[in-house]
C-alpha cells in the first residue's frame, strides 16, 4: 500500500503560484515521471510529496494516508537529488547508514548487513570506506540511490538524478535505475527536464507546464496523441500545422495556406466535434521523403540538411511553412522533393478531448 | 531525546534567545530610557531639557533649547565680533573628537588600502588579515600600550631622551586620543577600501584605457566610483565607533577630555544614576540616528559581483631602482609611520612589561601577576582573580553567545520576516554603547527587578556574562549566517527525508559542515568577552568580579596598587597573548566581520 495521490494541490511562493491545482495518482510499484521545462513546477511537486513544501490547498496521500502536517522525517520517502547531497564529512558507508539511525532496516538484518547489501545492489561494495569526494559523479549517484533506499522507503523520489552527468553515462545509468526499480518494485516518482529520458524510463509520464499538468499517460500515448499544443511541441521533434475543418463526415481538414497559397485538403482519422480550427501534429519520422504514392503528398523544397549519422534531418519548405523530415538514406536530398504522409500518422492535437 | 522534544527544541531555542536578549539587552537598555523620561511615575521631558539647555553639555547649542528666538541675533554678534571660538560642551566635544578621529583614520588607512590593493610584496596577505586584529584587541589594553609608548616614562620619550631630545607630553591631550582612535579604525578603512578596490574589474579599466582615457582619467572614472562608497561606509562607521568610544578616552584623556560616554561613567560612579540615564538616552538617540544613516547608505550600495579579475598588482620592490621611485619611497615612509602607530604601542607594552624603572630587565611584574597577594587589603584589585575571572566569563559567554548566535543565524538565513527580525536584533547592539548596557544591567539585575512582589537580582558575575553575551553573539551570527546560507539546503533535506528531525539535521549535518565558521565565531565571542570593558567596569564595581581589562584600568588610574605602569603592562601582555591567540584561530578558520 504505497501509492501516492495528489488532489487539487496548489503551492504559492510569495504570491507567485508554483503549482496550480495539480491532481495525479501514482499506483503501487509504478515508475512515474514528471517532465517539463525549468520552472514548470515538477520539482515543487516532488518536494511537496517529500514534505518540504506545504500545499496551500489540496491534499497529498501516501499509501492511502493523508500526510498533511506530517514532517519530512516521518513520511518514509527516499529522495535523491541532482547533486546527490552526499554528506561530505561522512564515508560512503556512513552515508548509506545514516537513515538507519532513525529507521530500522526492512527484513531481519542488522544495520551493517543492510548497508553492505545496498552497496552490493548498486555495484559499489568496494567503495564503502571512501569519502564521497573521491568518487566520480556516476558513483556518487549510485551511493545516493543506496542511501535513499537503505531505510526501506515506501516511495522513491528522484529529482533530476542524472542531469549532472555526461550524455553516455546518463543513458547507462537510467537503465540501472529502471532495472533497480523493477527489481525492488518500489513506487517511484522521477523528475526530469529531458523528454527523451522521461519516455525511455517511465511507466507513465506527466507533462507539466507553468504549474499545471498538461497530460498524463504512458510514454507512447504522450508521444503519439499529445493532448495539448505544448505537449506536442515539448515531447520529441514535431511538425505542427494549423488546419481549417472542411467537413466532419468524412473528417477533412484543409492545411492552412499561408501567404495566399492554395494549401491542400487531407482526410484524417477523426476530428473533435464542433471545432472549426485544429492543430495537426505530424512526426518527422512519419513523413516519407520521395514517396509519391502515399495517400497524402506534398511538393516541397529542401532548405537545410543536418547529417546525424544514421539519418538525415531535413528542413523542407512547403507552401511557406517549414517541415522537419527524418530521412534514412546514403545521400542527402536536395532541390524539389515530394513528401508522403499516411492519414493515421496525422494526429489532431487535443483530439480526444471534447 | 524523544522526537517530540527534538521538534520542540528549535522553536524553544528561538524563544529562549529572544527572551535572553530581552533580559540582557532590551529590558535593561529600555529601563535606562524610561528612567530618563519618568519622574516619580510621571512622563516628563524635564531631565532631557535640563541637559540640552545646560551649556556644560551642549555648549553654544544650548541656546537652541533656552532661547531659540535669540539665535539669529547671537549668530550676528558672533560674526561681527570676528568668529571667536565657541564652547562645544560635552556633546560638541564628543562629535569634534569623533570627526578628528575619522579624518585621522582615513588619512592613515587609505594609503594602506592603496598599497594592499595595488602592490605585491611578501606578507601582503598576512598584512591584510592583520587588519582584523583591532576588533579583537581590548581597547583598554591598547590604551595601556599607548601609555607605554607615549607616556612620560614611555618608550618614545626614552628614545628621544637618549638622543638629547624631549620629553614630549602627549598624555591627556586630544592628540593621543585621536591617534589611539586611528589605531583602531584606520585598519577598518584599509580593510573595507581594499576589498572594494580589489573587486574593481581589470577589464573595465582596460576598456577605458583602450577608449583613450589616461591612467588618471581611468582611475577617476572607473576606480574611484567603485571605492568611494566603501570609503564613506568606513568613515561613517569610524564616526559612530569613536563617538561612543570609552576606555581609550577614559585612560588617555581623563575627565578633562571626557566624551559623553566617559561622563556617563563618571555620573554612575558619583551615583547620579538619573543624570547618567538621561545622558545615555540622548547619546543613544544620536548614535541610533547615525547607525540608521549608515544602514540606509549601506542598503543603497549595490554589491559588487566579484566575478571579474582584479587589477594587476605591481611589485613593491624592484631592486636598487626602488630607491629612485618616488611612489615607492613614499610607501616606505608611510610604512614607517604605520609601524610606529600600530606596532609601537604593542611593542612598548611588551618591552615595558619586562623593564624596571632603571631600564634593566625584570620579571617582577609577571611575578606580581601570578603571586597570591594574601597581604592585600579588602577591595584591592588582585591580578590572579582577574585572569581567572576573565577566562571563566569568556567560557560562560561562549556557552550563551554561541547557541544564541546560531539561532539568530538560522532566523537570518530563512528569509522573510524572520530574517528582518534577525537583522534588527543584530544591529541594535551596534548602536547602543556597552556603558549603557552596563548601566541598564546594573539597574535591572544587580539592584534587582520587582516581579510579582519578589525582588529578582543577579550577582555581578551573572550580569557580566549576560552583558558579554549580548555584545558577543552578533559576531557568532556574522560568521555562521553566511556559512549556513551558503550551505546547499539539500544536505538538510536529504537528512530529513532519511528520518532526521530539523534539530538532528542541524546538529549532525549542517553544523559539522560549517564547523570552521562556528569556531571562528566562537573565537570572536571569546575575544570580545575577554576584552570587554565598557559594561564590565560598571558591573564589577565594588565586587570581586573584576576582569583583566577592569584590573588594567585600575592599575593605570591608581598607581598605589602597583609600583608603576609595570603590572598594567604585564597584564596587558597577557591580554594581548589571549586575544592574539583568538586572532590566530579566527584567521585560520577564515573568520569574518563585515559591519
Amino acid at each position: 500500500m504505497s501509492e501516492v495521490t495528489l488532489r487539487n494541490v496548489s503551492v504559492v511562493f510569495d504570491d507567485v503560484p508554483a503549482l496550480r491545482d495539480i491532481s495525479l495518482s501514482v499506483s503501487e510499484g509504478e515508475f512515474f515521471t514528471l517532465v517539463g521545462p525549468s520552472g514548470c513546477g515538477k520539482t515543487t511537486t516532488l518536494r511537496t510529496v517529500a514534505g518540504f513544501e506545504t500545499p496551500d490547498t489540496g491534499s497529498v496521500e501516501i499509501g492511502g494516508r493523508d500526510v498533511a502536517g506530517v514532517p519530512p522525517e516521518d513520511r518514509n520517502v527516499g529522495i535523491v537529488f541532482q547533486n546527490y547531497a552526499l554528506f561530505p564529512h561522512m564515508s560512503v558507508r556512513e552515508n548509506v547508514a545514516y537513515g538507519l539511525r532513525y529507521r530500522d532496516p526492512p527484513g531481519d538484518v542488522s544495520d551493517a548487513e543492510r548497508v553492505t547489501n545496498l552497496l552490493e545492489l548498486v555495484d559499489m561494495a568496494e567503495m564503502g570506506d571512501r569519502d564521497p569526494e573521491e568518487l566520480s559523479g556516476g558513483q556518487q549517484q549510485r551511493i545516493a540511490l543506496a542511501r535513499a533506499l537503505a531505510p526501506g522507503p515506501e516511495v522513491l523520489l528522484l529529482d533530476e538524478p542524472l542531469s549532472a552527468l555526461d550524455a553516455q553515462l546518463r543513458e547507462r545509468l537510467r537503465v540501472v535505475i529502471r532495472d533497480l526499480q523493477q527489481e525492488l518494485g518500489i513506487t517511484t516518482i522521477y523528475v526530469t527536464h529531458d523528454q527523451a529520458e522521461a519516455l525511455a524510463i517511465s511507466d507513465r509520464v506527466a507533462v507539466m507546464h507553468d504549474g499545471r499538468v498538461e497530460q498524463i499517460g504512458p510514454p507512447e500515448e504522450i508521444y503519439r496523441e499529445p493532448a495539448t499544443r505544448f505537449v506536442a511541441e515539448f515531447i520529441g521533434d514535431n511538425n505542427l500545422l494549423e488546419g481549417a475543418v472542411v467537413s466532419h463526415t468524412p473528417p477533412q481538414v484543409r492545411l492552412s495556406a499561408v501567404d495566399n497559397q492554395q494549401g491542400t485538403t487531407i482526410t484524417v482519422d477523426s476530428l473533435p466535434t464542433e471545432s472549426e480550427e485544429v492543430t495537426l501534429s505530424i512526426r518527422p519520422e512519419d513523413i516519407r521523403l520521395g514517396d509519391e504514392h502515399a495517400p497524402i503528398t506534398l511538393s516541397a523544397t529542401v532548405e537545410t540538411v543536418e547529417f546525424l549519422g544514421d539519418t538525415y534531418r531535413v528542413h523542407c519548405r512547403w507552401e511557406g511553412q517549414s517541415l522537419l523530415v527524418t530521412y534514412a538514406s546514403d545521400s542527402a536530398p536536395e532541390g524539389s522533393i515530394t513528401l508522403g504522409i499516411d492519414p493515421e500518422d496525422v494526429a489532431v492535437v487535443g483530439g480526444d478531448q471534447p | 531525546m524523544s522526537r517530540w522534544a527534538e521538534r520542540a527544541a528549535l522553536p524553544a531555542a528561538v524563544v529562549a534567545t529572544i527572551a535572553t536578549l530581552s533580559v540582557v539587552f532590551y529590558y535593561p537598555v529600555g529601563s535606562v530610557f524610561v528612567e530618563a523620561v519618568l519622574e516619580s511615575g510621571r512622563l516628563t521631558a524635564d531631565p532631557l531639557l535640563d541637559i540640552l539647555s545646560d551649556p556644560f553639555y551642549t555648549g553654544v547649542a544650548h541656546h537652541l533649547f533656552v532661547d531659540p528666538l535669540g539665535i539669529p541675533a547671537g549668530v550676528l554678534d558672533w560674526i561681527t565680533s570676528g568668529f571667536p571660538s565657541v564652547a562645544l560642551g560635552r556633546f560638541g566635544f564628543t562629535a569634534y573628537q569623533a570627526a578628528l578621529s575619522t579624518v585621522a583614520s582615513v588619512a592613515l588607512g587609505l594609503p594602506g588600502a592603496y598599497v594592499l590593493a595595488r602592490y605585491d610584496f611578501r606578507g601582503r596577505r598576512m598584512l591584510k588579515s592583520l587588519t582584523i586584529v583591532p576588533f579583537v584587541l581590548p581597547s583598554i589594553m591598547v590604551a595601556v600600550g599607548f601609555l607605554a609608548m607615549f607616556g612620560r616614562a614611555g618608550l618614545l620619550n626614552d628614545l628621544l631622551g637618549s638622543v638629547g631630545l624631549g620629553p614630549i607630553e602627549l598624555l591627556f591631550t586630544l592628540k593621543i586620543i585621536v591617534l589611539a582612535h586611528a589605531f583602531y579604525n584606520a585598519p577598518l578603512v584599509t580593510r573595507l577600501v581594499t576589498t572594494a578596490w580589489e573587486s574593481v574589474d581589470r577589464r573595465q579599466v582596460e576598456s577605458a584605457r583602450a577608449m583613450g582615457a589616461s591612467p588618471l582619467a581611468a582611475f577617476r572614472d572607473v576606480v574611484l566610483p567603485a571605492i568611494l562608497p566603501s570609503l564613506l561606509t568606513a568613515a561613517l562607521l569610524t564616526f559612530v565607533f569613536t563617538f561612543m568610544s570609552f576606555p581609550i578616552v577614559l585612560a588617555l584623556g581623563g575627565l578633562r577630555h571626557a566624551t559623553v560616554e566617559v561622563w556617563i561613567y563618571a555620573r554612575v560612579q558619583a551615583l547620579d544614576l538619573g543624570e547618567a540615564a538621561t545622558l545615555a538616552t540622548l547619546e543613544t538617540v544620536l548614535s541610533l540616528v547615525l547607525t540608521y544613516l549608515y544602514l540606509r547608505y549601506e542598503a543603497r550600495q549595490r554589491s559588487t559581483s566579484g566575478a571579474g579579475q582584479s587589477l594587476l598588482r605591481k611589485p613593491l620592490t624592484i631592486g636598487w631602482q626602488t630607491l629612485r621611485s618616488p611612489t615607492r619611497l613614499a610607501i616606505f615612509a608611510y610604512g614607517i609611520v604605520a609601524a610606529v602607530v600600530f606596532v609601537g604601542p604593542l611593542l612598548s607594552l611588551l618591552i615595558e612589561s619586562v623593564t624596571a624603572p632603571d631600564g634593566s630587565f625584570t620579571t617582577a611584574y609577571y611575578e606580581f601577576l601570578f603571586a597570591q597577594q594574601a597581604a592585600s587589603a579588602v577591595g584591592t584589585t588582585k591580578p590572579l582573580p582577574a585572569i581567572v575571572n576573565s577566562i571563566v566569563y569568556g567560557l560562560g559567554t561562549l556557552a550563551l553567545a554561541v547557541p544564541m548566535g546560531i539561532v539568530v543565524a538560522m532566523l537570518a538565513v530563512r528569509g522573510g520576516r524572520g530574517s528582518r527580525l534577525a537583522e534588527a536584533l543584530l544591529t541594535a547592539p551596534l548602536a547602543v554603547s556597552g556603558i549603557i548596557v552596563g548601566l541598564g544591567l546594573l539597574q535591572t539585575m544587580v539592584f534587582g527587578t520587582v516581579l510579582f512582589g519578589y525582588r529578582l537580582t543577579a550577582a555581578g558575575p551573572i550580569a557580566i556574562i549576560f552583558a558579554h553575551a549580548a555584545a558577543a553573539y552578533p559576531f557568532v551570527t556574522r560568521n555562521v549566517a553566511p556559512a549556513l546560507g551558503g550551505l546547499d539546503s539539500r544536505y538538510r533535506d536529504a537528512a530529513r527525508s532519511l528520518g532526521a528531525t530539523r534539530l538532528r539535521a542541524l546538529l549532525e549535518i549542517e553544523l559539522p559542515l560549517i564547523g570552521a565558521a562556528v569556531l571562528a565565531g566562537a573565537a570572536f565571542a571569546f575575544a570580545i568577552s575577554v576584552g570587554e570593558f565598557d559594561s564590565t567596569v560598571l558591573l564589577a564595581e565594588g565586587v570581586d568580579s573584576y576582569t583583566m581589562p577592569v584590573a588594567l584600568e585600575r592599575y593605570v588610574n591608581n598607581r598605589s596598587l602597583g609600583p608603576n605602569l609595570g603590572p598594567a603592562t604585564a597584564m596587558g601582555t597577557v591580554l594581548l597573548f589571549v586575544t592574539g591567540l583568538s586572532f590566530v584561530v579566527i584567521d585560520r578558520l577564515g573568520g569574518r566581520w563585515e559591519p
